[in-house]
């Protein structure tokens, strides 16, 4: 069951990837046109970059226990 | 009889709502919406209505395809709140709400700033309400910095009108060149927006709202602010960089936010981002994309809402923390609100994608790379939080006991229902909401690049989405944002502005009265006082005798300065026995 499934996902993405090389076109001139499946990596490093900054940007800075107000919501 | 302000429906109906039956009352708050929809219809635009006021010819409806447009979606969305919302029996949210959608409807209709500003202001004191009413300290907490923010915000914009008119001599709401005025008024609307870093009112305020509370308030403040945006400062180049950069902040954040509601309030910033840049870009087609965004980003956050307020209902728990494996027991709720994470998403086939896709093109045709880069960033994480973390979290995940304590009613599937039926039918038949946008439209959503390029980048989201699940699970923190500025220091002005003058109060109220027991008791017994005062200078009394006790010196005893009443009773006993000694010897 859990094969099938990753399967299907996997030949979803090579779709979507090689659908885009196929069909390259220029319409408006950006940099990356020429990059096949660019937003494919986009995506999936984007999606990382996102995560492991945030995460990083909260650990060393921005997170604090949730009395830092001095209120921890008890009278919820 | 046509022109007729469209707010004013909403506010006619938010002063006889509390006299209609208990009973019927829920039902009858679906009725201003339904009335001013048709009000919508019958508007041509190029419309106005003008009504004195002082000296002044107030702008009170003034009616183009661009108010029309957010008018419209502003109505669709109250009727589905109220459908969300038919369970229940607080008058005093009813009315807010009400209130709320008929001064958004003002604001979107207003024509000159004075109208603006009345109806921007009541936007912000009935919206406190829905926070207000959902009765936690926090909620009261928070909904005291809404309030002050949007205070603040207010009076920022009237500075700036009654600046703009002192230096143009007209208060009509055009396009603004520059100057002090617009600057001001630019600000306001940016705190409204929500642009950061004068944004944190949002986050802070909307988990706090009630259950059909923060839908509504998802759907009005930002968008109006939006609106208000595209009307005055469209082209102003500082948007568009502002936009951007709002819709990746929103993103960073809701990665470390816990609760759910506190993830889609983010996704507000990041999602009203789109259509600021938009904005900035200020062409035709940049402006027809934020009025579509805006259209469908207010139908699909306000079935988000619904999803997260459902759960909140159901469970009474709205952390990541604390939820968990729901999927057994709200199984409808997870359809429905994924129907809305699709389109938030932009998935092709949902409302987001048409609207989301336009704003980006526009970028695009600009020649803007960067900001098309960021833009698209921001829907990977859009996709990342919204579509995959919030419900795999709630509905799925590590399940802790989170079983539903209360029975969802029927009339907030409803609501749901409708709010998905409209967004699938935008994403299937864009030309239903591309006739309503301000320009006339020449995109088309569904090329093959567009499909392709948005399924390659969120498919591959969700293939890091599952690479990276075990960093993504909600953590029990707060996070720091711009309103540490106003709360962290909130104890030291407390300390500087309550602590030290309450001291300095005390002491000067002890001082004062002292000094005025002592007077009074000086001046009621002006002896004692001098002896006391004597006493204690030179150690005795004025008399020279010493003071025998401490603690007796200052006692005035009028015995001691006459002489006792034995004494005259003696001379006069003495002088009677004299007469008598006199009288019997003298005869």
């Amino acid at each position: 069951m859990k094969s099938t499934w990753l399967v299907l996902v996997v030949v979803t993405l090579v779709l979507t990837v090689s659908g885009d090389i196929l069909t390259r076109k220029g319409e408006y001139g950006q940099w990356w046109y020429p990059v096949p499946g660019f937003f494919a990596l986009l995506g999936l490093l984007g999606c990382m970059a996102i995560v492991v900054v945030s995460k990083l940007l909260g650990r060393y800075w921005l997170q604090r226990r949730e009395d830092y107000y001095g209120d921890s919501g008890a009278g919820e | 009889m046509s022109n007729f302000p469209p707010a004013g429906v909403f506010l006619v109906g938010a002063l006889l709502l509390p006299l209609v039956p208990r009973r019927v009352r829920a039902v009858a708050l679906l009725m201003p919406p339904v009335a001013s929809l048709v009000l919508l219809w019958i508007l041509e635009p190029g419309q106005t209505l003008t009504v004195p006021f002082l000296d002044f010819q107030l702008l009170l409806t003034r009616v183009d395809r661009l108010s029309l447009a957010f008018g419209y979606v502003f109505v669709i969305v109250t009727f589905l709140g109220g459908v969300y919302g038919l369970h229940l029996k607080d008058v005093g949210q009813q009315v807010a709400a009400l209130l709320y959608s008929g001064s958004a409807l003002g604001v979107v209709f207003a024509g000159d700033l004075f109208t603006l500003f009345v109806f921007w202001e009541v936007m912000a004191v009935a919206s406190v309400y829905l926070i207000w009413a959902r009765g936690t300290k926090r909620s009261r907490q928070a909904g005291y910095r809404y309030l002050f923010v949007h205070m603040a915000g207010g009076s920022l914009l009237l500075a700036g009108a009654l600046i703009h008119y002192n230096a143009t001599g007209s208060l009509l709401f055009e396009p603004m060149k520059g100057g002090l005025g617009a600057t001001l008024i630019l600000v306001s609307f940016a705190i409204n927006a929500a642009i950061p870093p004068l944004h944190a009112w949002l986050p802070d305020a909307y988990p706090q709202g009630t259950v059909t509370g923060s839908v509504f308030l998802s759907a009005f403040t930002t968008k109006a602010a939006v609106y208000a945006l595209a009307r005055g400062f469209a082209g102003w180049e500082v948007l568009v960089w502002a936009g951007t950069a709002m819709a990746v902040y929103g993103v960073v954040y809701a990665v470390l936010e816990n609760d759910i509601r506190g993830i889609l309030a983010y996704h507000i910033v990041s999602q009203v981002g789109y259509m600021v840049a938009g904005v900035g870009l200020g062409t035709e087609v940049a402006i027809n994309g934020t009025t579509a965004h805006a259209f469908t980003h207010i139908l699909y956050k306000g079935l988000l809402f619904m999803g997260a307020g459902t759960v909140l209902y159901a469970t009474g728990r709205s952390k990541l923390t604390e939820l968990g494996g729901l999927w057994r027991a709200l199984p409808l709720a997870l359809g429905l609100y994924m129907v809305g994470a699709f389109s938030i998403s932009g998935f092709p086939l949902f409302s987001g994608f048409v609207s989301k896709s336009m704003t980006v093109y526009a970028a695009e045709v600009d020649h803007r790379g960067l900001v098309v880069l960021l833009l698209n960033l921001a829907s990977v994480g859009t996709f990342l939080h919204t579509g995959l973390k919030l419900p795999y979290f709630t509905w799925f995940g590590p399940s802790r006991p989170a079983a539903p304590q209360t029975r969802v009613p029927w009339n907030m599937y409803a609501g749901m229902g409708l709010a998905a039926a409209i967004n699938i039918a935008i994403g299937l038949y864009p030309g239903l909401l591309y006739e309503l946008l301000p320009f006339p439209v020449d995109y088309r959503p569904y090329t093959f690049a567009h499909v392709s390029e948005t399924l390659q980048l969120l498919l591959f989201t969700g293939l890091g989405f599952w690479l990276l699940i075990k960093m993504l699970k909600g953590e029990p923190i707060i996070t720091l944002d711009t309103d540490w500025f106003y709360r962290r220091p909130a104890r030291l002005v407390y300390v500087i502005a309550v602590v030290y003058p309450s001291h300095l109060f005390a002491t000067t109220e002890r001082i004062a009265l002292r000094l005025v027991q002592s007077l009074v008791s000086a001046s009621r017994d002006p002896i004692a006082a001098l002896n006391a005062a004597t006493v204690t200078l030179f150690g005795r009394y004025p008399d020279g005798r010493m003071p025998r006790r401490r603690h007796n010196t200052g006692d005035y005893d009028p015995d001691r300065y006459r002489l006792p009443v034995g004494v005259m009773g003696l001379v006069i006993l003495a002088l009677f026995v004299a007469l008598m000694l006199w009288i019997l010897l003298a005869r």
